[in-house]
């Protein structure tokens, strides 16, 4: 993400990042993801996923919904380079995956923030570990932090903070080192309802401010139709897709009071009947 | 309903000397987080009468009363009461020569002791030539450079054993073996090898105490979560550096746990390893005492080895807090 861009942060810092890797230049072209004929298993069991195909254009948000057990995290790990497929491959802007990197930034269900560190030694981890000056990395957290509200719990201990300020500093640090793609396993599933709606609409902003691929996991329904600009359902045994569904924009594109009117429009419940029926109609084949 | 309070109290004593580290002890910082502190406790110690009442023995607003002394001076107040108490039955006993002094000198003669060894009386100095914090200090230097040693070499070694697992397979059972032997059966073997003088007394030291640590390590290296280290992967830390910024720290706690134990085990074993040629040294005066009858002498090294064994393992927890504040999160 262009977390150093003045253009989207409405001028917070002139060059922030000149020479880190937020400078790397990369508009509508980087985080392109694609995922050919993926078989991948655990052990000698059966496959968790089998021939699975996916193909994702850069700026895309794009919600995984499914049953448990059905690959959704797998099939981010795979992205993120913390597991390799059995067969098929995993290519990411054009060059296939061999490691974990700064270009794709993961959020966990929980935060697993560094408890050594301080909320900003948590966010400049990552552009230190690449050579950042300090002066440089101190630009960039004061950027995040301020962007995700923890501007003045910066020198805080992680385990001082709540449970979505948490999550909220884990989301700054997977930002701090500019990735292209963004991938979050059920950020926000440990979260209370009302912090969950909050952080929502926060990272929203964050996404149309930075314009990353963002690969979503959740197994809300209603999650994943807010915030995607498609929403993928994945079937368990193996995990395949069932549904691939692009609904632009919902709660994506819209700003501000119009995104809370949208959970309660026909339109909306009607998309949600679709995959949900989808989901249990897959159950339904296999029992 | 007192009585159960100060059993809190006792039992809050108790914890607060085992390997646990207190983070959650209730008095410590009662006004702030009262609640959290007050939960721990009471899973810790169910007790019947719930932790409600127990907020208000803790100080918090709203008790009724006149303001009471702060728990941890009334703790002292015991303490220092039962010590007096034991002294005193110490003292009744010896002065009423049940046994002779050569089997029970009385807190007086092991306090003019005291006096005699750590100064110069009619041109003997201290005993056999030595202070007593002369002894202290050279048996406070082995088991200091022994638990270096275990440190220095045992942290990296638990790393490697952790990582590279055929290693593991060799050394695993070797550490094992190691760790169950008494110190005691191959002190003989390392005098032959090394001698009578300060080697085989510091190598003694460091096999004692360089299992534990060697042991605590490599298992805290197997139990950093995976997504922790996914995490600063994910942000382009290759091997060394994910090594550095996350496999170090995160072990720390359970490393420290290691080398609180390790130094517990070393500090047992300096007694043993003094008495082969250990004047000086606390444990050889002890030896070299007992063997001349001079039992206020041994009554007073062990006292003093005693007190000296508190204040190290303070000294460590301490460390432990200023080094760990994270534990437990």
């Amino acid at each position: 993400m262009s977390t150093a861009s003045p253009t989207a942060t409405g001028g917070a810092g002139s060059q922030p990042g000149s020479g880190a890797p937020g400078s790397r230049p990369h508009g509508p072209v980087a985080g392109r993801i694609s995922l050919a004929e993926i078989v991948h298993r655990y052990g000698a069991d059966d496959p968790v996923i089998d021939g699975l195909a996916l193909n994702i254009e850069p700026g895309e948000f794009v919600c995984l919904v499914g049953p448990s057990g059905c690959g959704k995290t797998t099939l981010l790990k795979l992205v993120a380079g913390f597991e390799f497929p059995e067969g098929g491959q995993v290519v990411v802007d054009g060059s296939r995956v061999s490691r974990p990197a700064g270009d794709r930034a993961v959020v966990f269900q929980q935060p697993n923030l560094f408890p050594w560190l301080s909320v900003r030694g948590n966010v400049e981890l990552g552009p230190k570990l690449s050579g950042v000056s300090k002066e440089d990395r101190r630009m960039v957290s004061d950027h995040l932090l301020e962007m995700v509200g923890l501007a003045d719990a910066a020198d805080k201990k992680p385990w001082e903070l709540s449970g979505g300020m948490q999550q909220r500093c884990a989301i700054a640090r997977a930002l701090a080192t500019d990735p292209s793609i963004v991938l979050m396993d059920e950020p926000f599933g440990a979260l209370d309802a009302i912090t969950r709606e909050r952080l929502q609409d926060e990272l929203l902003e964050i996404w149309r401010q930075s314009r990353a691929t963002v690969v979503f996991v959740t197994h809300g329904v209603e999650e994943a139709l807010y915030l995607g600009t498609r929403v993928v359902v994945m079937g368990d045994r193996p995990g395949r897709i069932l549904l691939d569904l692009p609904i632009g924009s919902y709660g994506a594109e819209t700003g501000g009071e119009v995104r809370r009117s949208v959970r309660d429009s026909a339109a909306f419940l009607d998309l949600k009947r679709q995959v949900r029926d989808t989901i249990a109609g897959a159950r339904k084949e296999l029992s | 309903m007192t009585l159960s309070v100060k059993f809190d109290r006792l039992l809050d004593l108790m914890s607060s000397n085992s390997i646990k580290i207190d983070e959650n002890f209730p008095e410590r910082d009662a006004p702030v987080t009262l609640a959290a502190g007050a939960t721990a406790g009471s899973q810790a110690f169910p007790s019947p009468q719930g932790s409600q009442r127990n907020d208000t023995a803790l100080g918090a607003p709203g008790r009724k009363g006149p303001v009471k002394a702060p728990r941890w001076l009334k703790q002292l107040a015991v303490q220092l009461s039962a010590i007096t108490v034991l002294i005193g039955i110490w003292w009744a006993v010896a002065a009423a020569e049940i046994w002779p002094p050569l089997l029970l000198p009385s807190p007086a003669d092991v306090f003019h002791q005291l006096f005699v060894i750590t100064g110069t009386h009619d041109g003997i100095r201290g005993y056999s030539g030595y202070f007593l914090q002369e002894h202290l200090w050279h048996s406070m230097s082995r088991l200091l450079q022994g638990a270096a040693w275990a440190v220095l070499l045992g942290v990296p070694i638990g790393i490697l054993l952790a990582v590279v697992t055929p290693l593991r397979w060799i050394f695993g059972p070797a550490i094992d073996f190691l760790r169950n032997l008494p110190p005691l059966a191959y002190f003989s073997l390392l005098v032959i090898w090394f001698g009578i003088d300060e080697t085989p007394k510091v190598a003694l030291l460091f096999l004692a105490a360089f299992p534990p640590i060697v042991i605590a390590t490599a298992s805290a290296v197997r139990n950093v979560p995976v997504d922790r280290i996914n995490a600063v992967r994910m942000l382009g830390a290759n091997r060394f550096q994910t090594i550095v910024h996350v496999t170090v720290p995160s072990i720390l706690p359970e490393v420290m746990t290691g080398i609180r134990v390790a130094i517990g085990i070393a500090f047992t074993t300096v007694v043993a390893a003094e008495t082969i040629n250990g004047i000086p040294g606390i444990g050889g005066m002890v030896s070299d005492a007992q063997r001349y009858n001079a039992t206020d002498v041994v009554v007073l090294g062990i006292i003093v080895i005693g007190l000296c064994g508190l204040a190290i393992d303070g000294l460590i927890r301490l460390a432990d807090r200023l080094l760990v504040p994270w534990r437990g999160h």
